[in-house]
């Protein structure tokens, strides 16, 4: 049989991640899309509901991408909110269009039971074993915190860098070798170079500098294409900006009923897939003397809408601005940067005020 | 003599365009204030002509010049500004130096509404209308038109109705077409008018001021705060008085040109934009899918900026 050639909806960085586990555990190849551009978008958008969130229409359209790129197997994450019910829809939407691909979505094995997603995996490599399966995986995770860890240095400082573009090219760089990675040798060393290099940038940095915590849906608040850069843009006027919301923190290190303790005064109970984890770091950010919030989501997300009171009363208990944005497929830049501008205009005069 | 120094702030919005000249102590020397009309070199080209015709060359030189408003960038490239800025710093910076003690402003323009909340002088929260312009000048004029009235005269005519219509609100949309059915049922005009009237203000807490604590005092301000209509309905919802300043629809400009003159860089104005010859052009890149549509702006023929690319590929030099 030859081998399955795989692909996933872009999803930020973490593709790297899955296309390293596809390689090493799968024994397939794997079909890495080009980034996502306004292109992407269209196409996705072309074949939607028109009201469904933009997460939708970006996945679909990265899909058809993939497709358009010779992979014949497509893998559908699961999720809590709508995103559980996306995977069926696009599958939907691909067969009508007439395309060809074995299609595994993976809500359909999300049971409770990890064993489940060993048939889905299955279904790619029949001859995987758990011992190999165990392995690579925990590999692949290694990666995928090493990935987001650097991706949070990176917001945190680039915006001080005395050469322009320092810290983008050695970021760039370290994608480069995670894209190339084929052993937890080469993750590592990836590593640790990247460490070294990011120390060595010189940086001018204010002793107090300004601070933006961004909370928000998980794939708008990750993925850069989704929320036009606003880390970037915000980054770039001179401000650290930190952000929770990652696969590591949400999945990999997350606890909940844990975090949940630290909100009771706020909220008692989880309200959808990433409100605890929102509230908690919008919390920890008023608390820590950030001085502003932004938070983000893809227009009509509900959970998101549902814990947009519980910041107005963070923000009001701790005296801290919060930005509230929403982006959909026709969310336009210039608007973007107005608000953005002006968020950190107030920030930046009220902080001088102090 | 030494002339004294003075600061230019324009304020280009979509329906109207303002512009003021203030000494170094932010008195306004000389205002202009006319409507855009879908072209905004035009006008600014225009409001330059009727503030140079104002203002009093012998004593003074401008020295600093900044542009707000939704063309701030097209026209701040024009006039070579050196002070580019987003409306809602420039109305908050307008607006409390003016009112020292203010707490919330309303703001309500063309297509766009804001609510800036103050502490000490200084910002503290905003919040802008998103994704739609339902409850604005534009709704407010569109609906003057199907009515047949002037859009001045909107203010005086709701004054006069003894029971508001009540419109709903939600959406521009539906509020047009419950407009038109409360017209074919036979309701008098003055009626109507004040239930757009509260239509807009209602609007304006729901979406814009949701959540936000609106203590006063409070400015209202915007091309919207003209119509005294609207003043009514949002001082009967907020229980408060309201404060209309006569100057309102100069803040942004103002704010503008008080941020020119603090910016602390000195650049000498002449009004010689006001005789070149402006032309814009837009190119698709195409360098990647993303395909960015450029705006490039051209001085006499010669470009002198152009922006829109996401990325370095798309960079268009101007020519030195």
């Amino acid at each position: 049989m030859s081998q399955k050639k795989v692909a996933f909806p872009r999803f930020g960085n973490y593709n790297l991640c899955i296309k390293y586990f596809v390689e090493q555990a799968l024994n397939a190849e794997y079909i890495l899309q080009p980034l996502l551009t306004q292109r992407t978008l269209e196409a996705g958008a072309r074949y939607s509901p028109d009201s469904v969130c933009a997460p939708f229409k970006t996945c679909l359209g990265s899909l058809i991408d993939a497709l358009e790129a010779g992979a014949d197997t497509l893998i559908m994450p699961p999720g809590i909110c709508r995103l559980g019910y996306y995977g069926e829809l696009h599958e939907q939407i691909l067969r009508d269009l007439g395309y060809e691909f074995d299609f595994i979505n993976l809500s359909r094995y999300s049971t409770g039971k990890p064993k489940d997603y060993l048939k889905a995996l299955k279904r790619i490599d029949p001859d995987l074993s758990a011992a190999h399966l165990a392995r690579v995986g925990a590999e692949t995770l290694k990666m995928l915190a090493h990935l987001d860890d650097t991706e949070a240095e990176y917001y945190k400082n680039c915006g001080f860098e005395v050469h322009h573009e320092d810290y983008h090219k050695t970021w760039s760089r370290f994608l480069a070798a995670m894209e190339t990675a084929q052993s937890l040798h080469d993750i590592e060393q990836a590593y640790s170079w990247v460490k070294q290099a990011f120390s060595s940038i010189p940086i001018s940095k204010p002793a107090f500098p300004l601070r933006v915590g961004v909370v928000g849906e998980y794939f708008t608040a990750v993925d850069g294409f989704s929320n036009h850069f606003l880390e970037q843009k915000i980054a770039d006027m001179g401000v650290e900006v930190h952000r929770f919301m990652s696969v590591t923190n949400r999945n990999l290190r997350y606890h909940g009923k844990n975090l949940q303790i630290g909100i009771q005064d706020y909220c008692c109970y989880e309200m959808g897939p990433t409100s605890t984890a929102n509230i908690w770091a919008a919390k920890h950010y008023a608390s820590h003397g950030f001085d502003g919030i932004i938070h983000i989501k893809s227009a009509d997300c509900t959970p998101e809408i549902d814990i947009m009171p519980v910041l107005q009363n963070i923000s009001a208990d701790y005296k801290i601005p919060v930005l509230y944005l929403s982006f959909d497929s026709q969310t336009s830049d210039t608007g973007l940067e107005t608000r953005l501008e002006a968020f950190y205009d107030m920030i930046r005069i009220r902080k001088e005020g102090k | 003599m030494m002339k004294r120094q003075a600061y230019l702030g324009i304020d280009i919005g979509s329906i109207s365009t303002k512009g003021v000249i203030i000494d170094e102590k932010n008195k306004i020397l000389a205002s202009a204030y006319i409507w855009t009309e879908g072209d905004p070199i035009g006008a600014s080209k225009k409001l330059l002509h009727l503030l140079e015709e104002q203002f009093d060359k012998e004593h003074y030189q401008i020295t600093a010049a900044g542009t707000t408003g939704s063309a701030r960038k097209l026209v701040g490239t024009m006039i070579g500004a050196g002070t580019v800025k987003n409306e809602i710093t420039a109305h908050a910076v307008g607006t409390t130096s003016l009112h020292p003690d203010v707490r919330t402003i309303l703001e309500i323009g063309g297509q766009d509404s804001k609510i800036i909340l103050v502490e000490n002088g200084v910002a503290v929260d905003y919040a802008m209308n998103t994704l739609c312009a339902a409850g604005t000048g534009a709704f407010l004029s569109s609906q003057s038109k199907r009515l047949g009235i002037d859009v001045e005269d909107f203010g005086e005519i709701a004054l006069h109705s003894q029971r508001p219509a009540r419109i709903a609100a939600r959406c521009t949309v539906f509020a047009e077409s419950d407009l038109v059915h409360k017209i074919q049922m036979g309701y008098a005009k003055e009626d109507i008018v004040a239930g757009l009237c509260q239509a807009v203000a209602e609007n304006y807490l729901n979406n814009v001021g949701k959540g936000k604590k609106i203590l006063s005092p409070v400015v209202f301000q915007g091309g919207v705060s003209k119509n005294a209509g609207v003043v009514s309905a949002m001082k009967k919802a907020l229980g408060c008085d309201i404060l209309v300043d006569e100057n309102g629809h100069l803040m942004g400009a103002l704010g503008i040109a008080i941020l020119a003159g603090r910016s602390g860089s000195i650049q000498e104005f002449d009004f010689s934009a006001e005789h070149a010859a402006f032309q814009t052009r837009e190119v698709n890149c195409g360098r990647c899918p993303n395909n960015c549509e450029i705006i490039c702006v051209y001085r006499d023929g010669k470009l002198i900026d152009s922006w829109g690319n996401r990325c370095e590929k798309g960079a268009l030099r101007a020519e030195k």
